[in-house]
Formats: C-alpha cells, sequence, structure tokens
C-alpha cells in the first residue's frame, strides 16, 4: 500500500465544491481544508505509486478551481 | 475611529486607517487600547502608525532587521522574531492587548498568530494574500475575527479616485451590503427635497448627512438636499446603481457601469 499527502491550491473560494469532490475521488481517505499557503490536504491510499500519480495529477487537477498540487508519499 | 467618517489624503493612508478600524470593537471604542501588530511591512507600520495617532498603545513584531530599523526609527516599540511563536507574542505583550493585528505577507504566521491570540482572549485580524481566499477564511477561520485583503481595500479607494468624488465607497458589511457616501449635484432628481421627503429604495437606508463643508452628523428631516450635501447611505448592491441615480443624478448607463459586475462578485468586495 502508497499513502500519500496532496497538498491543493486552489483559485477559487469554493471551497467546500473542491473537498466535496476530491474525498469523491477513489482512493482518497479524507480531505480537509486548511489555513496556510495551501488550500486543502487530501490524504489518499491507494496500491500503487502510479495510482497516487493518477489521483494527483489527472483526478484532482482536473477538478475546476485547482490551481496547484504537490504530493508527498509517506515513507513509513 | 469609526469605519464610516474620515478624510485621507492618500489612498495608503485610508487603507491604514481602515484596518486599524478593523482592529478597533464595534460600539465605543476605549479611550487607550492596547495593539500588537504582525509585520511592519507598508501595511503594518502604517495600521500601527494610525493606531498611535489615535492615541492607542502599539508594538510591533518583524523579523527583518532592516524592517525592525525602520520601526525603531519612528520610534515604535518592536519586538524582534517569529510573530508565529507564542513567546515572541507574550514579550510583545499579547496576555494584556485588546487586538492582533496579524498583516505579514505569510498566510501560516498570520493564522497560527490568531489561533494564539485568540487563546488569550484578542480580537484578531488576519492579513490574507488572495482575494478567493476571502470567503474561505470568513467561514472557516473561526479564531479570526476579521479578515483583510489590502488590495481589495486599494482598489475601492482607487475606484473612488477615478469616479471623481460624487461617490465614495467606504465600507463593506456583508457580502451585499455596501456603505456609500454620495454628493448631492444640481441634476440629481431629490435636489431641493427635504430628507424627510426622500425615499429610496426597501434595501437602502441614510445613516449620515451633512451640508456642503460641514460635517457628518444623524440625519435631520428637516434639512433640504441641495448641490455639495453628502449623504451616507448603507444599500444593498442590488439597489446601488437606483441609490446613485436619485442622489446623484447618474444616467442609467452610467450608474449601472459603477455598480455593474461587483453585484455578482463572489467575495462581496468592490473590486
Amino acid at each position: 500500500m502508497v499513502t500519500a499527502f496532496i497538498m491543493v491550491k486552489a483559485n477559487t473560494g469554493e471551497a467546500d465544491r473542491l473537498r466535496d469532490s476530491i474525498e469523491s475521488i477513489d482512493g482518497v481517505q479524507s480531505a480537509h481544508i486548511v489555513a496556510g499557503d495551501v488550500d486543502i490536504i487530501a490524504k489518499a491510499s491507494v496500491e500503487t505509486p502510479a495510482a497516487v500519480k493518477e489521483i494527483a495529477a489527472t483526478q484532482i487537477q482536473g477538478i475546476d478551481g485547482i490551481e496547484d498540487t504537490q504530493t508527498y508519499i509517506a515513507m513509513d | 475611529m469609526t469605519k464610516t467618517f474620515a478624510r485621507f489624503s492618500t489612498l495608503f493612508d485610508w487603507l491604514a486607517w481602515y484596518i486599524g478600524a478593523s482592529l478597533l470593537p464595534g460600539g465605543s471604542v476605549p479611550q487607550c487600547m492596547r495593539f500588537v501588530i504582525i509585520g511592519a511591512g507598508r501595511v503594518g507600520l502604517r495600521t500601527a502608525r494610525v493606531l498611535r495617532e489615535e492615541g492607542h498603545e502599539v508594538s510591533v513584531i518583524e523579523r527583518d532587521e532592516a524592517m525592525i530599523r525602520r520601526a525603531r526609527n519612528q520610534e515604535f516599540t518592536v519586538v524582534e522574531g517569529d510573530g508565529s511563536r507564542e513567546d515572541v507574542l507574550e514579550e510583545a505583550g499579547i496576555a494584556d492587548a485588546d487586538a492582533l493585528g496579524a498583516l505579514t505577507g505569510d498566510l501560516n504566521v498570520n493564522f497560527t498568530a490568531c489561533m494564539i491570540a485568540n487563546h488569550y482572549g484578542c480580537r484578531t485580524i488576519m492579513r490574507i494574500d488572495e482575494a478567493y481566499r476571502e470567503g474561505i477564511y470568513r467561514k472557516y477561520a473561526d479564531e479570526v475575527d476579521e479578515v483583510i485583503y489590502p488590495e481589495r481595500l486599494g482598489a475601492i479607494g482607487a475606484k473612488n479616485a477615478l469616479l471623481g468624488g460624487t461617490i465614495r465607497a467606504i465600507a463593506d458589511i456583508a457580502p451585499h451590503l455596501q456603505v456609500v457616501e454620495l454628493t448631492i449635484t444640481n441634476g440629481a432628481p431629490v435636489n431641493g427635497y427635504t430628507i424627510s421627503e426622500l425615499q429610496l429604495p426597501a434595501n437602502a437606508t441614510v445613516l449620515a448627512f451633512g451640508k456642503r463643508d460641514q460635517d457628518l452628523g444623524l440625519p435631520d428631516e428637516d434639512l433640504s438636499l441641495e448641490d455639495g450635501d453628502r449623504l451616507v447611505v448603507l444599500a444593498d448592491y442590488g439597489v446601488l446603481s437606483e441609490v446613485r441615480q436619485l442622489l446623484v443624478g447618474e444616467s442609467e448607463a452610467q450608474a449601472a457601469a459603477n455598480t455593474g459586475s461587483d453585484a455578482t462578485s463572489g467575495t462581496g468586495g468592490v473590486n
């Protein structure tokens, strides 16, 4: 299993919609609206590193209102 | 210092005054309050100056040496360090402060500082860095009493200056409510009416009135509206252009252009 944390920078004030869209993606366990220089942090748990890339680069970045993502893979 | 009546020589003075006013509680303001400001940049230092000029006690937190020197040269009390650290905030007097202005360009610092200050019972004002975040922080940041986006406030002032005097946006009260000051012109439909004869749309109300060259005061029903008199009106965006037509005498197209897209702005701002 691969666990990953995905930092999401938005470009819209519709944080609720973005969080709900991200949470509904298969493999995403949770997503939270946070204070600071990113707007949402999502936690994903999937079978392979390729699946992490699919979630972050394709699915999350494909949501309207997402500016950028940054992914951190857990090592423990 | 209330949020409604004051005059400014520059846009930046107005901005600093507006942020300073945000730090003060609603209602009557005690003679001398204590404030902690984080960030001695242009926004932070000007805000500190406005508060000091009004007789309040201000201490400033800054981590950049050159900025610290500049603030100390202006005789501000400056604590050197990271404003998101509790010990630094304590040194600046957060325990006895009435309000905190977290006015750095760093959102993490600003938010953390507001959380700590909130714990100490302070009113908290947080500066944000991008327009779309206004709504998010207003909704989710329970620790933050007021969110400030200086660029938008600056734009309100610049717009007023460009419009040239008959209309001045003063403050956004809620996403659809704005306080504006309007100057009656000879061409205004209500020119010559008394205040009691003035009928504004349902979602608008007169807050204050001032004859030409006199101070604003509570509206007196018997006073007449004449060229150069000023009215401060609280109005919903939906009726703002109608109010402008009545009081300033703008054509419908002009009035719409002056309110126009503002009404649809999701952040509730005059952009």
